[in-house]
């Protein structure tokens, strides 16, 4: 298990790889629950094992980091304070890492409730956003968008934006968007600009035909 | 010129206001934009607010027809009663207007419609100042006019014309929604000249498949609702705590990386790693029976856990 052990993030991803082609294949598809950031937007859910605790939740701004504790300061009024541990996924538009969690940014977390009346997230969702808007301007490396009376500016993210048109699969080819479109986007928030780092935009089947 | 503004003024003015009161009072939006208006606010019904705005549509009507209609009994002094009664009834009611909005910023300083056009749900900004100041401005020059606009334009035809046109554009550009007008529609006719900007995100996921006849990766998201949808997904979800993790690509293949607990949620639990390899080439677009490895190893040891939960 030396390279399980190891540092170097590419050896454990090597090691991590070759356990993962050695696993069972399963074919076969169904549909299921899912736990991508689509889920910080759905229902709680529900563990199957009756010995795991049921899912807590909590959102709001962060007010201070200490350690792996956050401090969160609720939209109701309410405080919280969430635990990150290594097996907390973090997504800030991306997976990554507990390190890129800032103060000030928005936080949407799901875990279990500890007796010292902390949270041990089993995921934290970093300044998501997911809301209808109105494409009203494309460029390179932006889209300019409207929801409702503000101007949002989403930021195209190379690698990573992906675009659904109608119900087909996530595609990395943009260039069906147009302007004037209704679109649902996923992405993250900047609180340094305001802007939002655009994630997934998801506009009407056959929308994409039209230029 | 600016006689030639003065005398103008009366069919300039008629036009704002003909177009204004016609929407107001015709328009079907009139209704259902009335209880979101301010005026709303101040007359507490939206009810009142609809019927206040439609008889203000049919007062700014019979403005522009007086307007219109110019002079109707000439006085000694050369001024023209009905225009000078037409352009000072304008001029109190761009008073009125301003008055107004100056009470709809302080009642609602944020978002209220002004109900200005009874066409758009639009907030109280800087242009309906503009435009209210424009209706006062052209009622004054209206009841100051010395000739008939049609004499004043039938004797220097090109002038007025251009002066028309230009007072035209100024209006249009001051309309409530310049977004809807006019930006969006030359965003629009820029893309079809200068071609789609994210027209090369399109080719480079179609390119490597001519290349090289093999697929190429599709976005993380496709994966990710591909495994969502599978049932070695079904068959280990109990296990999963997390949301992603991590991924890689490797040879072809996707790594997918989630937390999870094994062994229930007694002192047995272990903290464990669930590792999923899908095709990186494959979406629910290209295949209908994924095929997905499935790994469940320990946490702390890296020793491979049997994913029997």
């Amino acid at each position: 298990m030396s390279a399980y052990r190891t540092g170097d993030p590419l050896d454990r991803r090597r090691f991590l790889t070759a356990a993962a082609l050695h696993g069972a294949t399963v074919v076969g598809a169904t549909a299921l629950g899912a736990v991508d950031a689509d889920a910080a937007f759905a229902a709680p859910m529900r563990p199957l094992d009756p010995a795991v605790a049921e899912s807590a939740f909590a959102e709001g701004r962060i007010t201070a980091i200490n350690d792996d504790v956050l401090a969160v300061a609720g939209s109701y009024g309410d405080h919280s304070r969430v635990r990150v541990t290594g097996a907390t996924s973090v997504w800030k538009a991306r997976a990554t890492t507990a390190a890129d969690i800032e103060t000030g940014d928005g936080l949407y977390a799901r875990g279990v409730p500890l007796p010292d009346g902390t949270l041990a997230a089993d995921a934290v969702w970093v300044n998501i956003v997911n809301l209808h808007a109105t494409i009203r301007g494309i460029e390179k490396t932006r889209l300019h968008l409207a929801h409702g009376r503000h101007e949002i500016v989403g930021n195209l993210m190379a690698e990573t934006t992906s675009a659904a048109y109608g119900t087909a699969s996530p595609t990395a080819d943009l260039s069906g968007l147009t302007i004037g479109q209704s679109a649902q986007v996923l992405g993250a928030w900047r609180p340094s600009d305001g802007s939002v780092d655009l994630v997934r935009v998801a506009v009407a089947p056959g929308a994409g035909r039209r230029r | 010129m600016s006689a030639l503004a003065r005398d103008l003024a009366p069919l300039v003015l008629a036009g704002v206001l003909g177009t204004a009161g016609a929407g107001k009072l015709f328009g079907r939006g009139t209704a259902r934009q009335a209880p979101r208006t301010a005026l709303a606010r101040l007359l507490r019904d939206g009810g009142r607010a609809a019927l206040a705005l439609r008889v203000l549509g049919a007062v700014e009507l019979l403005l522009a027809a007086a307007l219109l209609a110019g002079p109707v009994t000439p006085l000694p002094g050369g001024a023209v009663a009905g225009g000078v009664a037409a352009g000072a009834a304008a001029a109190l009611l761009g008073a009125g207007f301003l008055g107004y909005l100056l009470y709809a910023r302080a009642a609602a300083p944020d978002g209220t419609s002004c109900g200005c056009t009874a066409r758009h749900d639009t907030p109280v900004t800087w242009r309906a100042f503009v435009r209210a100041a424009a209706v006062l401005v052209g009622g004054v020059a209206a009841a100051l006019a010395q000739q008939p606009w049609w004499t004043a334009a039938g004797r220097r035809p090109a002038a007025a014309l251009c002066l028309v046109l230009a007072a035209a554009a100024a209006l249009t550009a001051l309309s409530a929604d310049p977004d809807r007008r006019w930006r969006m529609p030359l965003r629009r006719l820029r893309l079809r000249i200068t071609g789609h900007p994210l027209a090369a995100t399109g080719a480079r996921t179609e390119a490597p498949l001519a290349a090289t006849g093999a697929r190429a990766a599709v976005p993380l998201a496709a994966s990710v609702e591909l495994l969502e949808r599978s049932r070695a997904w079904q068959s280990v979800s109990r296990v999963v705590r997390s949301a992603l993790l991590d991924h890689w690509d490797d040879g072809g293949w996707r790594i997918l990386q989630f937390a999870g607990v094994y062994g229930g949620g007694g002192p047995a639990a272990r903290p464990v790693l669930v590792l999923f390899a899908v095709d990186a080439g494959a979406s629910l677009e290209t295949v209908r029976e994924p095929a997905v490895r499935v790994s469940v190893i320990d946490a702390d040891s890296g020793a491979p856990v049997l994913a029997t939960a």
